[in-house]
């Protein structure tokens, strides 16, 4: 059994139960990204040869089309959460579920941003590299 | 001002020629501070890499000088709080979007150099191998045929204007082939073959280095890199060719003698006589040759007495024992002989 004091905390953080994904997303997908780049390139030079190498560009542009298209839904999604234009609101200090709900949406969007330029610069060498040498 | 600071770039990243006042500048600055071979390059690959040090020097003491400049107004000439909007602008601006517009236009612009700096070679390849601390180096036949196959060691002749192909082992650890003044360095790996290319844009004698730690005498173990004009280099290929010449001296073929009798042969090649080993840098036009020791020390009368009385003494851990044993007379004979092999 909860203790009450247990089942309070769960009530009020359950509502930013979506916020922690949304923050985790971004980075996330980034993440995936990189690895797969990075061993999809590293199989088909070891395995299939320059050869394959347009095939392989073509699969990095869509994935990293698919990648910066949700992290772009993800950054927009956090910045609604954040709310600024709205309040123009920096700082989220007070201890209420307002300002919990804009911090964790202003850091979702602020790792959103990130994420999407590590994205994009990951998918910069495919296309500006010619060969697997 | 941040557009003029791109605006002021955009020239340097995209020009292949600088304007001729920045060579000077340029130019000017590598001799006033001995910069050294990186930045008096004289190979396609070094080239790219002094441009690209360049831009990059000169583009962060631009922006340097810009956020100095910054600070000085805004604490001593203006110091007054700025306004939210720009102060947003600023710590966006300059903080964020400013680093990863010129990052990403650094990152477009260097990477096809990387590439480029590995392109391959168009006629003539040449196999260096690392040794302890010596280089061995062969000059292939271009159909592929090994018994044409030309053997020296400690010194790379390359043709100017031709893109020569490298091809780098290592014997028993791990090297690094570094000739600074031609293109950046390429690890030699035991158990593997690793490869660059040499596109020489100036004659000249430059220094190659090992420039990975190898071991007690890593310091010692260079080498020089002599770039000639096409018909000279394959004038000097041919001569390389062929096998030692006879002594012509009475002191040379005592010379001679001495190296054959003291068993010389058991580990150094001289072609066209029974010394035929490979285990230590072959001497068939070892007098041809402008160092000593891998690039270590002149080739010169006292030093190569020197060196054959006590080798290790000059390069700790060289595995060539000491003849110190050898009369004087015995001593000067063989250098006559060494001296000889042009």
């Amino acid at each position: 059994m909860n203790s009450p004091q247990q089942d309070e905390e769960r009530r009020t953080f359950r509502e930013e139960a979506s916020s922690l994904w949304l923050i985790t997303l971004g980075p996330a997908l980034w993440a995936v990204h990189f690895t797969v780049v990075y061993a999809a390139t590293a199989v088909v030079c070891a395995k299939l040869g320059t050869a394959y190498l347009p095939y392989l560009r073509l699969g990095i542009a869509a994935l990293t089309l698919i990648a910066v298209g949700a992290i772009a839904v993800i950054a927009w999604r956090s910045w609604r959460q954040w709310n600024y234009m709205t309040n123009q609101e920096y700082s989220h200090g007070q201890p209420t579920g307002e300002h919990r709900h804009e911090f964790l949406g202003h850091a979702a969007f602020l790792l959103a941003v990130l994420a999407a330029i590590a994205t994009l610069y990951t998918a910069l060498p495919a296309v500006f590299i010619a060969g697997c040498g | 001002m941040r557009a003029a600071v791109v605006a002021a770039l955009l020239p340097w990243l995209s020009a292949c020629s600088a304007p001729s006042y920045l060579g000077e500048f340029t130019e000017g600055v590598t001799a006033l501070f001995d910069l050294g071979d990186v930045m008096r390059p004289a190979g396609r690959e070094a080239e790219q890499i002094a441009q690209l040090a360049w831009v990059l020097f000169i583009g962060a003491a631009i922006l340097w000088l810009l956020v100095m400049a910054l600070f000085v107004y805004i604490t001593k000439q203006n110091p007054r709080p700025l306004s939210r909007r720009w102060a947003e602008a600023l710590i966006i601006g300059g903080g964020g979007i400013f680093p990863v517009i010129v990052l990403g236009i650094l990152l477009v612009w260097t990477l096809p150099l990387m590439p480029a700096q590995r392109m391959p070679g168009d006629g003539l390849t040449i196999r260096v191998t690392g040794k302890q601390w010596w280089w061995k180096v062969e000059y292939l036949d271009a159909n592929g045929d090994e018994a044409n196959t030309v053997v020296s060691a400690n010194e790379i002749r390359l043709p100017k204007g031709r893109r020569t192909e490298i091809v780098l082992a290592a014997d028993r650890v791990i090297h690094s082939f570094w000739i600074p003044a031609l293109a950046g360095k390429t690890d030699m790996i035991p158990g593997q073959t690793t490869r660059m290319a040499l596109e020489p844009t100036k004659t000249g004698t430059f220094r190659g280095v090992c420039a990975e730690f190898c071991g007690e005498s890593h310091a010692l173990m260079a080498f020089d890199a002599v770039v000639l004009e096409e018909p000279a280099f394959k004038a000097w290929l041919a001569a390389e060719r062929e096998p030692a010449d006879a002594p012509r001296t009475a002191a040379e073929r005592r010379g001679a003698e001495v190296f054959l009798t003291q068993g010389c042969g058991a580990c150094h090649a001289v072609r066209g006589t029974p010394a035929q080993a490979q285990i230590g840098p072959d001497l068939t036009h070892f007098g041809s040759r402008l160092t000593l020791g891998a690039g270590s020390f002149d080739n010169r009368s006292a030093e190569r007495q020197s060196w054959v009385a006590h080798a290790a003494a000059m390069k700790p851990g060289a595995r060539m024992p000491a003849y110190a044993s050898l009369s004087d007379e015995d001593l000067a004979a063989l250098d006559r002989y060494l001296e000889g092999l042009k």
